[in-house]
């Protein structure tokens, strides 16, 4: 019994967690139609600043070696790594959403991940190469200095309200014309561009939104572990958020909730807890990434529209008499 | 200088590799107008299968070789047929193939790394003692890889140019639906470009992973998308611009790794597609010689 709370605790900071990744996700994909595949340099993105921002300097002698090191506190540093992975979305964006076609902008940001990747792994005084970020004390122990299991609780709380925000603000956009445009812009670029929407911004601020979301994400998952470091996003944990959307349902909020519940929670984290099998101690682990490979795969053949489907929106329909299509009126007229 | 001119010697090595893996995407891509994210998972499947017939099964290297590719090519066919060409017909949105092809990604390196493990292996091959020839020293190997290159680009030409099959793949990029109206079985020339797509990932991935010598699952990982930049630099699509994009990448990356640094070989291929992307991203190549 002593376990369960805290082992519950933990699976609710990353449900609330993966609920922020997949709204990002779904702001840039679900809402404006751009691919990213590389969804998780952003989350590590505002991961490693807010933990550069949050963390004391580093220094070459005790081998642990990062830029900045201000020692600020946890809510500046969530907003500097939140500020960090807009603006590295923005860069990508510039380059991959340059009127090319989707596939072009896939490729753009997977190799764009891989370069990154490559890059903070093999250029340590960045953040520490390899071995990453770590030794970030509690945020806030200041005030309120807790244990371990009271620390998690104090989390739970803390990433709730960060999502609760982000909610906000993730449905904000979705109903305001800017969202109008995104969805516009996802459905026909051209037919967009014909009503003078300005497509390649729509699609830059879908794509940097996004990953302000993704790197709020990140920034709670570096508070939360206390260390961060390259292992922790390979380019497989994009799947997750991306299986996530989709199986919840792209295009609203809601079927992200649902999605991160289904694949973040009960495939990918509670998973993890299953002891691992003696005689081959890889098998869990890679069982559990072809089902969520499959699971992609499977709900796009059965279901692409997803558990919660997007609201059909009339908007566009507006028939002046109730029960008759518009074209057939402009037949008869 | 001699090191900058030994290091095009390896950027040739490089490029013939590059070659034969972009050839082989970009004729897919010719046909069937998507990109397959998977393909660098077929590159070390094939390998690993090579690897368990030559090493497990105690077969002769090239005999391993040319079964892995067969087999590779034959189960391209077979994702192809049974999930990719599911939403093909139903003419599912291009973003739906582009996430099917990458969740296929991670479902094959998955399966690689529970079948053979996530360490590295290697072939039983001799390395051989390197020839000098001029200013380049290259093994035996390496020649071959360079010669086989040469002799299958050759033979991608003329069937493409000479055979039926190479004329409706070039038909079918050109346009699907008039090479159907024109009486070209569509679907099974789909099904030959798959096999031929497979049978030349297969052969990059030998390739690759013989000149790397030692190889583990996620191997090709970055070497895909220097095959993508290599394919966008040809001009999607486009084979001999392929050829010629696998030509110059090669050079540059292997180039690059004795003026900057080995460890930034990707970035720079990087760099390379962002300047094609943003110059001419419609590649170098445009109107002649589509596939």
């Amino acid at each position: 019994m002593g376990l369960i709370l805290p082992y519950l605790a933990t699976l609710m900071v990353f449900f609330f967690i993966y609920n922020i990744f997949t709204w990002g996700l779904n702001i840039q994909f679900g809402y404006a139609g751009v691919l990213d595949f590389t969804f998780i340099t952003f989350v590590a993105c505002g991961a490693y600043f807010a933990g550069v921002f949050a963390l004391g300097p580093g220094s070459k002698q005790t081998g642990f070696e990062w830029i900045l090191g201000l020692n600020w506190p946890f809510p500046i540093a969530l907003l500097a790594g939140a500020a960090a992975a807009g603006i590295l979305g923005l860069i990508i964006g510039l380059i991959a959403i340059n009127r090319l076609r989707s596939d072009y902008m896939a490729i753009v940001t997977l190799a764009a991940g891989t370069v990154i990747y490559g890059l903070v792994s093999n250029f340590t005084p960045l953040f520490d190469g390899f071995d990453g970020l770590a030794g970030l004390t509690q945020p806030f122990s200041q005030i309120l200095p807790l244990n371990s299991n009271q620390f998690t609780y104090l989390w739970v709380l803390v990433s709730g309200v960060v999502m609760v925000v982000c909610w906000f603000i993730a449905q904000r956009i979705l109903n305001s014309p800017l969202g109008r445009t995104m969805r516009a812009t996802r459905d026909d670029q051209d037919a967009a561009d014909t009503f003078g929407k300005d497509t390649v911004r729509v699609r830059l601020i879908a794509m940097s939104m996004g990953a302000v979301l993704a790197g709020v994400g990140g920034a709670l998952l570096m508070g939360f572990i206390g260390a961060f470091s390259p292992a922790g996003w390979t380019s497989g944990e994009t799947f997750v958020v991306f299986a996530a959307m989709i199986v919840g349902g792209t295009g609203n909020n809601w079927g992200g909730v649902v999605g991160s519940f289904v694949v973040a929670v009960l495939i990918n984290e509670a998973t993890r807890y299953i002891p691992p099998i003696q005689a081959d101690p890889t098998l869990i682990p890679t069982v559990r990434n072809m089902l969520i490979g499959a699971s992609l795969i499977v709900v796009l053949w059965v279901r692409p529209q997803g558990i919660i489907p997007e609201a059909r929106r009339r908007l566009y329909q507006l028939p002046l008499r109730p029960g008759k299509p518009p074209a057939a009126e402009v037949e008869s007229a | 200088m001699g090191l900058i001119l030994q290091s095009v010697g390896f950027g040739l090595v490089t490029a013939s590799v590059l070659a034969v893996a972009s050839v082989g995407l970009t004729l897919q891509f010719g046909v069937t107008n998507y990109i397959n994210f998977a393909y660098g998972t077929f590159l070390m499947l094939a390998a690993y299968l090579t690897w368990t017939l030559s090493v497990k099964a105690h077969l002769n290297f090239i005999l391993a070789a040319a079964v892995a590719c067969v087999l590779m090519g034959v189960i391209a066919v077979g994702v192809a047929r049974t999930i990719f060409k599911h939403f093909v017909d139903r003419q599912a949105p291009l973003f739906y193939l582009l996430i099917v092809t990458f969740g296929l990604s991670l479902i094959v390196s998955n399966v690689i790394e529970a079948i053979w493990g996530p360490g590295f292996e290697t072939y039983n091959l001799s390395v051989g003692t390197p020839l000098t020839l001029g200013p380049f020293s290259l093994t035996p190997t390496q020649l071959l890889i360079m010669g086989l290159a040469v002799v299958l680009m050759l033979g991608i030409h003329f069937m493409l140019t000479r055979t039926v099959l190479g004329k409706a793949m070039r038909a079918m990029s050109d346009n699907r639906d008039l090479a159907q109206v024109s009486g070209i079985n569509t679907d099974r020339i789909t099904m030959w470009t798959w096999f031929i797509t497979g049978c030349l990932a297969g052969l990059a991935g030998i390739a690759l992973t013989v000149t790397t010598v030692s190889f583990g699952p996620t191997s090709a990982d970055s070497f895909l998308f220097v095959i993508f930049a290599a394919v966008i630099l040809g001009g999607i699509g486009h084979p001999y611009g392929a050829m010629l994009g696998a030509l110059v990448l090669g050079i540059i990356t292997e180039v690059s790794a004795v003026v900057v640094s080995s460890a930034y070989k990707d970035d720079i291929a990087f760099v390379a597609l962002i300047v094609v992307l943003l110059l001419r991203p419609q590649g170098l190549i445009t109107s002649r010689g589509r596939a």
